[in-house]
């Protein structure tokens, strides 16, 4: 179905190729997986299949791609369009109309298919993925999810053999990424469509995916067959996967049933988590909200929440989009005056302060770090922050060279900061926020986008800030991540919060946030798989 | 839905009873008709009401024109406030028929304002856009992108004023935009490049897609364009003739250079593989909502000759009603009844 024989792909003006002599073969109706680091090459990998590389990209390309029976650098995009459906990562910036039935039908418009036949051809697009009530419906009033879904069926419109999907679920809550995926185990199954998906998060993906497509960011050649084979060569993995390696399971599990059936042969489990969590100081909380309501227009963003934010503690915020997670962090900095209710910063109330004055003292890191950077280096960036609120240079708290340092940039200090990756250039917003050195740090999902490595870099810095004393909030659809940072976890639902408590009794309440460790085992109170081989090391040690 | 066609000649009938009449019996009478087809169409599932209710419209407009009216024109009979002639500009008598007058005017521009409030809930601006003629379809592609990127373009703004306000950035001198506006551009730059991927993704392509379609496509454009450059020289040659005291040979040629370019328009058109999707077909509502448009303005010409025009000058009367006209107007309420009960089954499968 999908053949690359030595390709080899270098972008215009690039230093080194993007693609490094990279030779595979998808089967017909194969679920193929690609996976590798941010800038490994997944992006242009898929962008080869349908010709957009080189023909949108320019470049050069060598060595010879077929997919199903067609050379995607002979024919063109436009051809290839019928052959190959693509879905984006943002839902949003791919749509070229305004109405769910109009999107559907611009492809097929395009390819100059007969009215008669455009109107089946759409009926059926929106019946397949379940979106035929919402047919006449604007775009922007449906949810992500379902953005993404009417994508999803603007790409089936031509009838493809073949749908690429790059990072589809990237922006989509855990809800809404599995009905995503659902409906597309569903076409490959029952429809044979061959998918070719590149993801970072792939605990969601893994168990559906027979063949994994592995390109090392490192110049090695690309690996592709099936998971059992590839997966021991990726060097982040899962938490299911990363156990199994550890524990030596054999084959490795792919679904977490397969994983259940050796955990359950582990006996005696140990209840106890092995890391400590930050020393909490709970004495005076550095942010904290009573009773706040908030609306827009007719609809409750927030119907009395209380939060407290303590000195030395990562708690995190959970729930589905569209819960007023967001509008809570806003109503916490002062971007949005709550209808009722107060915020003390450092027991001061914020309500005649100005939203500068609030955030000197509490970093808000808002979902897109695209929207803070504008200045030509990344030291400028800071130093802008220093100049809006007025202090200078010298008498910054922290020098913005050490907190570069601190950042893992300081080599980066004098680059434009749009040129960075996505995980480099969040740690600049991170460093124009923490410059005037707040007692509390806000993150509005932090990791969305990020590979695994961005990931563990965030992490590591989030955790030595706590451990210094400073107060973090993270608002995340990431389970993993909470598990693995947060002190203490909380769930939103509609406006309010319908949960909190230790993030170990938060997380394994709930059937929708329990990472894949506790899954694994019912009984412990392990959410990490640091967790999971300390407490069976400890099981181990006094038998032996 | 009805078809945007049938919107358009409810619209013309409309307009053609508003501009006909002075009666202020009648216009209020049409622009109440107009308003319960906007509450009836306006679907709930749709935000976006009109940013200006005509209700509104009318509270602004009505009092306003009357006021103006009467300060600007001093004639009529009833005099109901004499200010001293020697105060400037407000000087001399203010009388009712002004007031009358002016705020008659008011009316008709409610009546029209609701007319088009009317076609903007109604027509949703794509199908504006499918009247392009085909040989522009990128332009008409373009514009429709157009539409689709101005209010993400706001939202994303809004986004980089929180996040500006977050670093403490404040409004104070010309130079305070530049943190707004570098991330704009390069966000908007960012998103016309992904969409542009999209597009091509979903096989829109202006060159045809394929070499060979392009070549033939190019080849055709050539001949278009020699037929439309003949064309343009055919009108510029009759219009020369024309003033050289030759109009019939001038008319003939003006006449045959038009439709030199009109063919020229379609062959382009025709080289443009490319199809339209017919959203609403022409059915028994679309005939309805025309004959009921047509019938009523028809009607209020013929019927309402008597009692159309009506002047408040130079002293106030009743304005005459006839039942036979006005219950003609009711024939523009028909999409209100047909598109009610469309709206039920809008979520059934047509097929």
């Amino acid at each position: 179905m999908i053949d690359f024989a030595h390709v080899t792909y270098t972008y215009p003006d690039a230093a080194r190729p993007a693609l490094r002599d990279v030779s595979l073969s998808i089967p017909d109706s194969a679920f193929a997986l690609v996976v590798g680091s941010s800038g490994a090459g997944k992006s242009t990998l898929l962008r080869c299949l349908n010709g957009l590389v080189p023909h949108f990209s320019g470049g050069t390309l060598t060595g010879r791609i077929v997919v199903d029976g067609l050379d995607p650098v002979a024919a063109t995009p436009s051809v290839m369009s019928r052959a190959v459906g693509f879905v984006f990562q943002d839902p949003e910036a791919q749509f070229v109309m305004d109405r769910v039935e109009d999107e559907i039908a611009f492809a097929l418009e395009n390819a100059a298919i007969p009215p008669e036949e455009m109107e089946a051809r759409i009926a059926d697009a929106l019946a397949l993925l379940r979106l035929t009530p919402l047919r006449r419906r604007k775009l922007d009033t449906l949810s992500g999810g379902e953005k993404q879904r009417v994508a999803l069926a603007a790409a089936l419109a031509l009838r493809p053999r073949i749908l690429a999907l790059d990072e589809p679920t990237s922006q989509l809550d855990p809800q809404s990424a599995a009905e995503l995926l659902e409906a597309l185990v569903q076409l490959n199954k029952s429809l044979g469509l061959t998918v070719v998906l590149a993801e970072h998060r792939l605990e969601r993906i893994l168990p559906f995916a027979d063949q994994v497509i592995y390109l090392p960011d490192d110049g090695a050649p690309a690996l592709a067959g099936p998971p059992r084979e590839i997966l021991p060569r990726v060097p982040l993995l899962p938490p299911l996967q990363s156990l199994a390696q550890a524990l030596g399971w054999s084959p490795l599990p792919l679904t977490m049933e397969e994983g259940s059936a050796f955990s359950r042969q582990l006996s005696a489990i140990s209840g106890q988590r092995s890391a400590v969590g930050g020393q909490q100081d709970t004495v005076g909380a550095v942010v904290e909200a009573q009773g706040l309501e908030a609306a827009y227009g007719q609809t409750m963003a927030l119907r009395g929440v209380d939060v407290a934010l303590h000195r030395g503690e990562i708690v995190a915020l959970l729930g589905r989009n569209g819960a007023g997670k967001t509008t809570l962090l806003k109503s916490l900095v002062g971007l949005l005056r709550p209808r009722r209710g107060e915020v003390w910063v450092e027991g001061r109330s914020i309500a005649k302060d100005d939203v500068a004055d609030v955030c000197r003292r509490v970093g808000y890191l808002p979902q897109d770090p695209n929207a803070l950077l504008f200045a030509d280096t990344v030291l400028e960036e800071l130093h802008i922050t220093l100049r809006n609120h007025g202090s200078a240079v010298e008498d910054a708290p922290i020098a913005p060279e050490v907190l570069l340092e601190r950042l893992g940039l300081a080599d980066k200090a004098q680059r434009y900061p749009r040129d960075l990756s996505v995980g480099e250039r969040q740690r600049v917003a991170l460093g124009a926020i923490m410059v005037t050195q707040p007692g509390a740090l806000l993150l509005d999902e932090p990791t969305r986008g990020l590979d695994y490595r961005a990931k563990a870099q965030l992490l590591d810095l989030l955790r030595a800030w706590r451990d210094e004393g400073l107060a973090i909030l993270l608002v995340t659809h990431d389970v993993e991540l909470v598990a693995e940072a947060a002190d203490r976890a909380m769930i939103m639902d509609q406006g309010a919060i319908i949960a909190q408590g230790n993030s170990a009794d938060v997380l394994r309440a709930s059937p929708t946030f329990m990472p894949q460790i506790a899954r694994l085992f019912p009984a412990s109170e392990w959410l990490t798989v640091a967790d999971a081989l300390y407490g069976l090391s400890c099981a181990s040690t006094p038998s032996s | 839905m009805l078809h945007a066609a049938a919107w358009f000649v409810w619209l013309i009938a409309a307009l053609v009873i508003v501009s006909a009449t002075r009666n202020p019996l009648y216009l209020t009478l049409a622009t109440a008709a107009f308003m319960t087809t906007a509450r009836a169409i306006r679907r709930p599932d749709e935000l976006s009401a009109a940013p200006l209710a005509p209700g509104r419209f009318a509270l602004y407009v009505v009092p306003l024109a009357a006021l103006i009216n009467a300060l600007l024109s001093r004639t009529g009979d009833t005099v109901l406030l004499a200010i001293p002639r020697a105060w400037p500009l407000i000087g001399g008598p203010l009388t009712a028929e002004a007031l009358v007058y002016g705020a008659l005017n008011g009316l008709l521009l409610t009546a029209l304002f609701t007319a088009f409030t009317v076609l903007n809930l109604a027509v949703p601006v794509r199908d504006l856009i499918r009247f392009i003629p085909r040989a522009f379809y990128p332009v008409a592609v373009v514009a429709s992108i157009a539409i689709t990127f101005a209010p993400t373009t706001l939202r994303q703004m809004q986004q980089i004023r929180e996040a500006q306000a977050i670093r403490g950035h404040r409004m104070r001198r010309l130079r305070d935009w530049l943190p707004l506006f570098m991330p704009l551009l390069v966000g908007g730059l960012e998103r016309a490049l992904q969409l542009a991927e999209a597009m091509a993704a979903r096989g829109f392509a202006s060159d045809g897609g394929t070499v060979h379609a392009a070549r033939a496509q190019a080849a055709c454009h050539e001949r278009s364009r020699m037929v439309s450059i003949a064309g343009l020289l055919g009108i510029l040659g009759g219009g020369l003739l024309a003033a050289w005291q030759q109009p019939f040979w001038g008319t003939a040629l003006i006449l045959s250079g038009s439709a030199a370019i009109v063919a020229a328009l379609w062959l382009t058109g025709r080289s443009i593989p490319h199809t339209t999707y017919r959203r609403a077909p022409w059915g028994y509502r679309e005939w309805l909502v025309v004959g009921g448009a047509l019938v009523a303005a028809a009607a209020f010409l013929g019927w309402g000759q008597g009692s159309r025009m009506y002047n408040p000058y130079p002293a106030l009367t009743w304005p005459v009603f006839e039942t036979l006209a006005g219950t003609t107007l009711l024939g523009l309420l028909l999409p209100a009844l047909v598109v009610n009960e469309h709206d039920v089954d809008s979520t059934a499968n047509p097929r």
